[in-house]
């Protein structure tokens, strides 16, 4: 049995909740989002020589960094972080969050989903500065809850990142 | 500028206040300027006017814009609706940006103040957000009590009449814990359903173990949930470090939770587990810890490392306690609660009011027990009534006090009200202590209780026997047997008779003391018998007895015991062993060990024979005749032995004669001096009378000595023995090989092998060029002279570095280098003066050598004068050639 411990970060509601709630194997309700913050679910991803699982823990959206829990981090191996693209304000949010982790617990692998690329017409974010972001080596998704554009691809990335 | 050019003179300010432009300094500015750019104008002007439209014209232009906005500001800060809405814009952004600690103490009064003002204004909203908080808590904390409260009730009422409750109690008064607990121990039913240990770090699943028929979820989410939960509870009530959430509890189901430093271990009980319980746990925790610290420690998410684990896990899983079957408790409480309803009215009220007369009871209950179990008190009757306690029943009076025992029990004794009845209890131990009061039983008495029977041990006169053997009989009809048949009778007479018994069996068991009668009359003691003089005295052995000696009336025959041990005695006495002697019993047999002149050793025989006649054998043929002759022909003999044992002595005669030895043969001179092996013998060499004939032995150990010493072999050469041939080994100069080759020969004659066929002649090779070249120098000298001039100073440097290198290189082939040092001179003068002159000058070589480190023995000289010239003597040349001191080289 290989798990390794993923927490999601990102603004609040950006969608990672529902960007998970199709794809991974979740026996708790999102109350306890809002009650212990943070909710635990496992995806399993099976590499070429290997399964391995993936306990993500979806970390409350906080806009506000201050009163985000980074204890709940401790021990984790990587990060998916979780932008709306249609919010520019989010993708500031995830960077500062994944700032405030590595600050506490060093540096770690992370893919970064531009979530919600089903609406189109409300895209704010340009190709140009995702590509701009791409040029510093990071794995960068466009995804969707609703068609599940990416996401596998996205875990799969990240699961092999983390067993390296 | 000003300070100097100032014609104009402004009469009127034109500014009506201060935040207006200043127009007069404007003005000034104006015509200034004016003036410097035309001189004339200076001439033409001469005032201001009091009111000029260009200068609001200029105003105008130059800060018109800045007016405008001013303007905007002021009437946006008076306007308090405005501001208001303008500080909102801004208010979080600043919060947010302000020092965390310093904006909450800055907040803090106000917020504490909202806080208050609320819950005075309207309790209600507070109430409302804080209830999800609360309400669990509160319920679950009330759920708790009335928990533990039915429980106790519960297990008391089912275990109070069964046959569980009489064995409980039993246990109880056994183990010294309260009744309450060892139902509860016993009651406790509990099953351990599952394990979990978990990463401490990321709250990642190590290992799980599920009892069999118990269902959850998926383990690796609960695992990380559980470690969320620990980190939320940590982080919302700022709980420090090191401790962490150890107990949870759902209805039935408990989590508890033993945290280590890798790995936290967190168990799901359903039902009631014992405290004990967590030592179990925590100490499964702790093996993991010890057997696998490593692997926790660097666990990151791969549980292959840590396989062994479950079967740890798996101990604790098994951990369960069935339930009984004794039916269910929720019937016995609905019993229980209708029985307290019919006992008392109140009793249920109060119980609903609180717990305080709940405890009140437990306790009456707790000094009723207290009671029963009291020997010598029956509780006929209790009941609580109307806040009063009733107690009725029997108590013998040597019984403890109902009364005492209250105090400590926290029951008011005023609210008791008990009756008894005294009665004489027939449990052993109150017959005991009546039998005690009654009986006055002496002090060598013992009374004890015994398998229910009364037991006296000891010593009694008679008539005290007879006073207890009347209360056994009262006794005998319903009460305990008193059993007093193991009460000595020791009434005086008795006990003198023992005594004396006693004292006679003791005579009897004395060697060399034979009683013949004995008996006791009228108090007083006769005794009869034989005694050996040197048995103990029976006089001596009546104290301690406690029999009165003056009534003791003995006579005794005195006898011989034949008795090894009188026999040892007497004979020890009479014989006077020396100290050299040692007497002994052996199987009734007397031995005499040792060494003893002649004389004593008759004696000895003399006694023997007497003994002979019915007393125990004597033998003394262990005893060495040691009379000085002997020992002095024993000390000759050992010396002769010696003697005959030495190589090259061959003793051909000897013998002992009038206290003179005498001894002859054949001595090799090399061997052990015959004198010199008497000393340490003991003989005394004026006795020794020696005659001894020299002769060459040829013993091979002798042949090496002799050849060593007649032919001086080289170090380098080895002579050894080897199967009774002599082997000569090694190198050496040509001339010792010779010699070596002559005595092998002349040996042979008389029978004796001298291998010489590993002798080899030394190889000198390597030193014949030193030879060449020591024996080609010359030291040369100027007519008449016999000390040789600087120029030779190379060439005896030279010289004696080759001497002493060639001395060394010989030596360590173990032969002796020589050098012959030849003094010459040439044919001038007289042949007596040459001669003199050229042993002078080797004498002066020989001294320059010694004085560079040659040693002087290694040195020959010798004066050759005219006699052995290098070259014909014809020329001024061949003279100084001549005048020399040439050297040879000689190895011995």
């Amino acid at each position: 049995m290989l798990q390794k411990k993923i927490c999601m970060l990102g603004g609040f509601s950006v969608g990672k909740t529902s960007l998970v709630r199709r794809f991974v194997k979740s026996i708790f309700s999102e109350t306890y989002l809002t009650t212990v913050g943070v909710k635990i679910d496992k995806k399993s991803v099976a590499l070429p020589d290997k399964t391995v699982d993936l306990i993500l823990w979806d970390l409350a959206g906080e806009d506000d960094i201050g009163s985000f829990r980074v204890s709940h981090v401790r021990g984790a191996t990587g990060l998916v972080l979780v932008v709306d693209g249609t919010r520019a304000a989010t993708l500031t949010a995830a960077l500062t969050l994944r700032e405030r982790v590595e600050a506490e617990f060093g540096a770690m692998p992370f893919v970064l989903l531009f979530n919600k690329s089903d609406l189109a017409d409300q895209w704010v974010i340009p190709d140009s500065e995702i590509n701009e972001l791409r040029k510093f080596g990071w794995q960068i998704y466009l995804t969707s809850a609703l068609s599940g554009e990416h996401v596998d691809d996205a875990f799969l990335q990240l699961a092999s990142m983390v067993t390296k | 500028m000003t300070s100097t050019v100032d014609p104009i003179s402004l009469p009127q300010r034109t500014a009506s206040n201060d935040t207006e432009i200043d127009r007069e300094a404007l003005a000034r500015l104006l015509i200034e300027i004016a003036r410097n750019v035309d001189p004339d104008y200076r001439a033409r002007f001469d005032g201001i006017p009091a009111a000029d439209p260009r200068m609001e014209t200029l105003r105008q232009l130059l800060v018109s814009r800045e007016i405008s906005e001013l303007s905007r500001v002021t009437h946006l800060l008076d306007e308090p609706q405005q501001l208001a809405a303008a500080v909102g814009d801004v208010l979080p952004i600043a919060a947010a940006r302000a020092p965390h600690a310093q904006l909450g103490e800055a907040l803090a009064p106000a917020v504490e103040r909202a806080v208050q003002r609320s819950i005075q204004t309207s309790p209600r909203t507070l109430t409302d957000i804080l209830y999800p908080v609360f309400l669990p808590a509160i319920r679950k904390s009330i759920g708790e009590k009335i928990d533990q409260t039915f429980q106790s009730l519960n297990e008391t009422l089912r275990h109070i009449f069964t046959w569980h409750g009489l064995k409980w109690r039993f246990e109880a008064w056994r183990t010294g814990a309260s009744f309450s607990e060892v139902v509860l121990k016993h009651s406790l039913v509990y099953r351990i359903e599952h394990i979990f240990l978990i990463n401490r770090n990321s709250g990642l699943l190590i290992a799980h173990v599920t009892a069999d028929n118990a269902n959850s979820e998926d383990p690796q989410l609960i695992s990380s949930m559980l470690s969320a939960i620990q980190d939320f509870v940590k982080d919302s009530f700022n709980e420090k470090e090191q401790s962490s959430l150890d107990t949870i509890r759902f209805g039935d189901l408990r989590l508890w939770s033993e945290v280590g430093p890798f790995a936290t271990l967190v168990s799901v009980i359903r039902g009631n587990p014992p405290e004990e319980l967590h030592e179990i746990v925590r100490d499964v925790l702790l093996r993991i810890h010890e057997g696998s610290s490593e692997a926790l420690a660097e666990f990151d998410g791969d549980s292959s490392q840590l396989t062994g684990v479950e079967a740890q896990l798996r101990t604790c899983v098994e951990l369960k306690q069935e339930e009984s079957h004794q039916g269910f408790p929720w019937l016995v409480v609905v019993a229980a609660l209708l029985l307290l309803g019919l006992a008392g009215g109140g009793f249920f009220l109060s119980w609903q009011s609180g717990q305080r007369w709940q405890a009140y009871v437990s306790r009456w209950q707790a000094y009723v027990s207290r009671l029963e179990a009291q020997p010598g008190i029956i509780v006929a009757e209790q009941q609580v009534r109307d806040g009063q306690f009733y107690i009725a029943g029997l108590r013998d009076p040597l019984a403890a006090d109902p009364q005492s025992l209250l105090s400590g029990t926290e029951v008011d004794p005023a609210q008791v009200h008990s009756q008894w009845q005294f009665y004489q209890s027939l449990e052993p131990e109150f017959v005991l202590k009546r039998l005690k009061g009654s009986l006055a039983p002496p002090d060598s008495v013992r009374l004890s209780i015994d398998n229910d029977r009364i037991v006296a041990e000891g010593e009694a006169p008679d008539t005290w026997i007879d006073r207890a053997r009347a209360a056994a009989r009262l006794l005998s009809a319903g009460g305990p047997e008193f059993d007093i048949s193991k009460v000595r009778d020791v009434s005086p007479d008795v006990l003198e008779a023992e005594r004396w018994q006693a004292y006679v069996s003791r005579l009897e068991a004395q060697p060399g003391i034979i009683v013949a009668q004995q008996k006791i009359h009228d108090g007083q003691f006769y005794i009869a018998g034989l005694r050996d003089p040197l048995s103990a005295d029976p006089q001596s052995l009546l104290p301690g007895t406690q029999v009165n000696p003056v009534r003791v009336h003995s006579k005794w025959q005195f006898y011989q015991s034949l008795e090894p041990e009188f026999v040892l005695k007497r004979l020890t006495a009479s014989l006077y062993p020396p100290d050299t002697v040692r007497l002994s019993i052996v199987n009734d047999r007397i031995v005499a060990e040792g060494e003893a002149p002649d004389i004593w050793i008759d004696r000895a025989r003399a006694a023997a024979r007497q003994l002979s006649a019915g007393g125990p054998e004597f033998d003394f043929s262990k005893v060495r005749d040691v009379s000085p002759e002997a020992r002095a022909a024993e000390h000759w003999q050992s010396y002769v032995s010696r003697l005959e044992a030495q190589p090259g002595i061959i003793v051909a005669q000897q013998s002992a004669r009038g206290g003179h030895f005498y001894i002859s043969g054949l001595r090799d001179p090399l061997a052990a001096d015959p004198q010199a092996l008497l000393s340490g013998t003991g003989v005394d060499p004026a006795r020794v009378h020696s005659q001894w004939q020299f002769y060459q032995s040829l013993d091979p150990k002798f042949v090496v000595k002799r050849l060593t010493a007649s032919l001086t072999p080289p170090k380098s050469v080895r002579l050894s023995i080897i199967q009774g041939r002599i082997v000569v080994v090694g190198e050496a100069p040509a001339t010792w090989v010779n010699r070596a080759q002559t005595a092998a020969e002349q040996l042979s004659a008389d029978g004796v092998v001298l291998d010489v066929s590993q002798l080899h002649e030394l190889d000198l090779a390597e030193l014949n060029h030193l030879r060449e070249a020591i024996q080609t120098t010359d030291i040369f000298f100027s007519s008449g002279k016999v000390v040789p001039g600087p120029e030779q100073t190379p060439a005896l440097d030279r010289l004696a570095e080759q001497i002493k290198e060639f001395a060394q290189n010989a030596r360590k082939s173990g032969v002796t280098a020589r050098f012959m040092l030849t003094g010459h001179s040439d044919t001038t003068g007289r042949e007596t003066a040459n001669a003199s002159i050229s042993a002078a000058r080797a004498e002066t070589v020989r001294a320059l050598l010694n004085k560079r480190g040659v040693a002087p023995e290694l040195l020959l000289v010798r004066g050759a004068g005219t006699f052995e010239p290098a070259v014909p003597e014809n020329s001024q040349a061949g003279s100084s050639t001549n005048r020399r001191v040439s050297v040879t080289v000689n190895l011995d």
